[in-house]
């Protein structure tokens, strides 16, 4: 393939930095979605010093850009942390603190499409607030709401890309790195758009299969 | 542990750093502007092509949808900046690096682009709600396929989107900030620029956070202005 | 085994319960009927805690349930509930729905849990849908498969919530013979319900409630007979068709 020949010399470097793109997403999807959690039933919370706090944080973070909130965070660590922090972690805690809002927002969808009866039914058992949340409203919510999520997913897949802007060595970044010597860009940022535009595609198909099997009436 | 970090807020006021914000602030809202005009444009052409009784123009919508959407926005962004260029062949790609401001072009192209996918979707979803009787309505009175769309279909759809457009107005703002990554000096960028020069970063970036709330804000509000002076009545509207 | 006295709830300015004055006795089975919108099921509801109310006192086998310091969680492991809209939990089994509470609150272990749970299903007459999800049971099925959830704490009160009100006329009557089983077995009920035939067959009383209030009692042949009240006989004219 003499057309992807600049792409083919630097596979391994390249390969490497999707490598960490791959690490980056999965930990800020495991801990987005905790965090969503948490965020979604804060959001349904009757106890206002729990709503309250939970509301402003989603608000605010819906609204200002992934970038920033990717830069504040890279200035905020090391005065936390008391020394400089490495791209890796910093990216990982900015993604958990600013997906969670996004999870938050459709498992709250989520929880408030479970009837009541069902909640009722459970504490008529004598199951308690921790019970009644852990065994029936999260389970029957992510079931309900697992398109949304897949979907989201695949746009915190795509949004590691901006960890760039703090150095990180994932996919892009390296891929202009090689460009600069290269100067072959149609091929890289052609390789690296169409690997984004296979995976992404992939996963909205069988995401749309799972909105199918829904029929299986929740 | 005390903090061993002063905060220095007047960075933000400061000249020239009072200065470069509101440049970036400007350069900000341009992007936002310049690009949604494209995105609504190109949106609304492709939204309907995605619907229209002729296969390929259906492929052709689809198949523009499913690129701009799957392809990360930085992606996008480098490919047009540093490729495309040299899609114009070799003699022509020279000419073109050697405009000035010329990330600030494919900027708002790009963002134009990429927006126009998602309002394509939207544009989409507005027709799907319209009843399929509507469609008929305005055929049997003799109006074309073009002008049905044009005077019926169309501003009735639009009227029903402008929720999730105003999602997609405000989303287009916050990626305007992607453009940081192309030299663009928009609002992000100068949050970067301040804290280089003063380290003060902590507060450069804060005080960006704010302007992007104010702009939501502004956002919100214009596009509620405009969802209640075209309100359909009848219709299930909010509250 | 249950004292009500005086009790009434306000939901706002609404009144929806007022001054309700009742025993119950071990034992005893008591159907409350009456048009919607009379507080039958809220009543019901603040018997196992689910809905607080203002004033007045309930009293289930010596605990007070409004009383700060009862442990409501525990209060319901005695009561069992049953649902109009059967209200079972999609996500999991018939199995799954019976075991989940004897395992997460009596902390039995599965085994244990589930040797209850098919006697159970035995009990209300479908063993061989223990491992099916609620999706693909029918209406009748799902209700037995409530009614032994709840029976797997081994309550001393059974309330029912308009059982056979979301069920198709064909699959009444298998939900009203395990309740009349239930009854006839001892248990303390209370059933809201407009099945006058299940009322006849076992109830101890039977009350009529309209507008939060209850307008008449008596025990079924007294009440079917000779109601006192003109609207207890209204309504009835209208029910027993």
């Amino acid at each position: 393939m003499r057309m992807f020949d600049a792409v083919a010399k630097n596979i391994s470097f390249l390969l490497g930095g999707y490598w960490i793109t791959i690490k980056l997403t999965m930990f800020a999807l495991a801990g987005g979605i905790s965090l969503g959690i948490l965020v979604g039933l804060g959001r349904i919370s009757k106890k206002k010093w729990v709503y309250y706090p939970v509301t402003f944080y989603v608000n605010l973070i819906r609204n200002i850009p992934l970038i920033l909130v990717i830069f504040w965070f890279y200035f905020v660590m090391p005065i936390i942390v008391g020394r400089p922090l490495d791209p890796f972690p910093s990216a990982v805690i900015s993604f958990i603190i600013f997906e969670a809002t996004y999870f938050g927002e459709i498992l709250r969808a989520g929880f408030q499409s479970v009837s009541k009866g069902q909640i009722d039914a459970g504490y008529s058992t004598g199951l308690n607030y921790i019970q009644t949340t852990r065994y029936i409203l999260i389970p029957i919510a992510v079931r309900r709401m697992l398109p949304s999520m897949i979907t989201q997913s695949i746009v915190t897949y795509q949004d590691t890309c901006l960890a760039f802007v703090i150095g990180l060595h994932e996919f892009v970044r390296r891929t202009t790195i090689v460009d600069n010597f290269e100067v072959r860009s149609i091929q890289l940022f052609g390789f690296v758009a169409i690997l984004f535009l296979i995976t992404c595609y992939i996963s909205s198909v069988v995401s749309r299969r799972f909105e199918v099997k829904r029929e299986r009436g929740y | 542990m005390g903090l061993a970090y002063k905060f220095d807020w007047g960075v933000l006021w400061r000249q020239p750093y009072g200065v470069w914000l509101l440049k970036g602030i400007w350069l900000t809202i341009q992007l936002g502007l310049l690009g949604w005009i494209i995105a609504f444009a190109l949106g609304i052409f492709i939204g309907t092509i995605r619907i229209s009784p002729w296969r390929w123009l259906r492929f052709l919508g689809t198949a523009y949808v499913e690129v701009f959407r799957n392809v990360p926005f930085l992606v996008q962004l480098f490919f047009w900046y540093f490729a495309g260029p040299m899609l114009f062949g070799h003699s022509l790609q020279f000419r073109i690096n050697a405009i000035i401001g010329l990330n600030y072009y494919v900027a708002i192209v790009a963002l134009g682009l990429y927006t126009a996918s998602r309002v394509a979707e939207h544009v989409r979803a507005g027709f799907g709600s319209i009843a399929r009787d509507q469609y008929q309505a305005a055929l049997s009175t003799g109006l074309t396929e073009v002008q049905m769309y044009r005077y019926v279909i169309i501003p009735y759809a639009l009227r029903i989107i402008i929720p999730p457009l105003t999602t997609e107005f405000l989303t287009i703002f916050k990626n305007s900030s992607v453009a940081m990554t192309i030299g663009v000096a928009e609002t992000t960028f100068m949050s970067y620029k301040i804290d280089s020069e003063t380290f003060h970063g902590l507060e450069a970036t804060t005080g960006a956070m704010v302007i992007y709330l104010i702009l939501g804000l502004a956002v919100v509000k214009l596009m509620g202005i405009l969802e209640s002076r075209f309100r359909i009545a009848g219709l299930v509207g909010r509250k | 085994m249950i004292e009500i006295r005086d009790l009434s709830k306000w939901y706002g300015n609404f009144q929806v319960l007022d001054n309700i004055n009742e025993e119950i006795k071990q034992g005893q089975t008591v159907v409350v009927c009456g048009p919607s919108g009379s507080g039958k099921s809220t009543l019901l509801r603040c018997i196992n805690g689910l809905e607080p109310f203002q004033k007045g006192e309930i009293i289930v086998d010596g605990v007070s349930v409004s009383d700060r310091s009862t442990n409501l969680y525990k209060l319901r492991t005695e009561i069992g509930m049953v649902f109009q809209r059967f209200e079972l939990y999609p996500h999991m089994t018939a199995m799954q729905n019976i075991t989940l509470a004897p395992m997460k609150v009596r902390n039995k272990s599965k085994k244990e849990a589930e040797v209850k749970a098919m006697e159970l299903l035995q009990r209300v007459g479908i063993p061989e849908k223990a491992h099916e999800y609620p999706a693909n049971l029918s209406g009748g099925q799902q209700q037995r498969v409530a009614i032994a959830r709840s029976l797997a704490m081994e309550p001393k009160i059974m309330m029912f919530d308009e059982p056979t009100s979301a069920l198709d006329p064909e699959m009444i009557k298998e939900v009203l013979d395990v309740m009349i089983d239930l009854s006839k077995g001892g248990m303390t009920m209370i059933v809201v319900t407009h099945e006058m035939g299940f009322a006849r067959e076992v109830a101890d009383e039977i009350i009529f409630m309209d507008e939060g209030r209850i307008i008449e009692r008596g025990t079924d042949i007294s009440f079917f007979k000779n109601p006192k009240n003109p609207r207890t006989k209204n309504f009835l004219d209208k029910i027993l068709l």
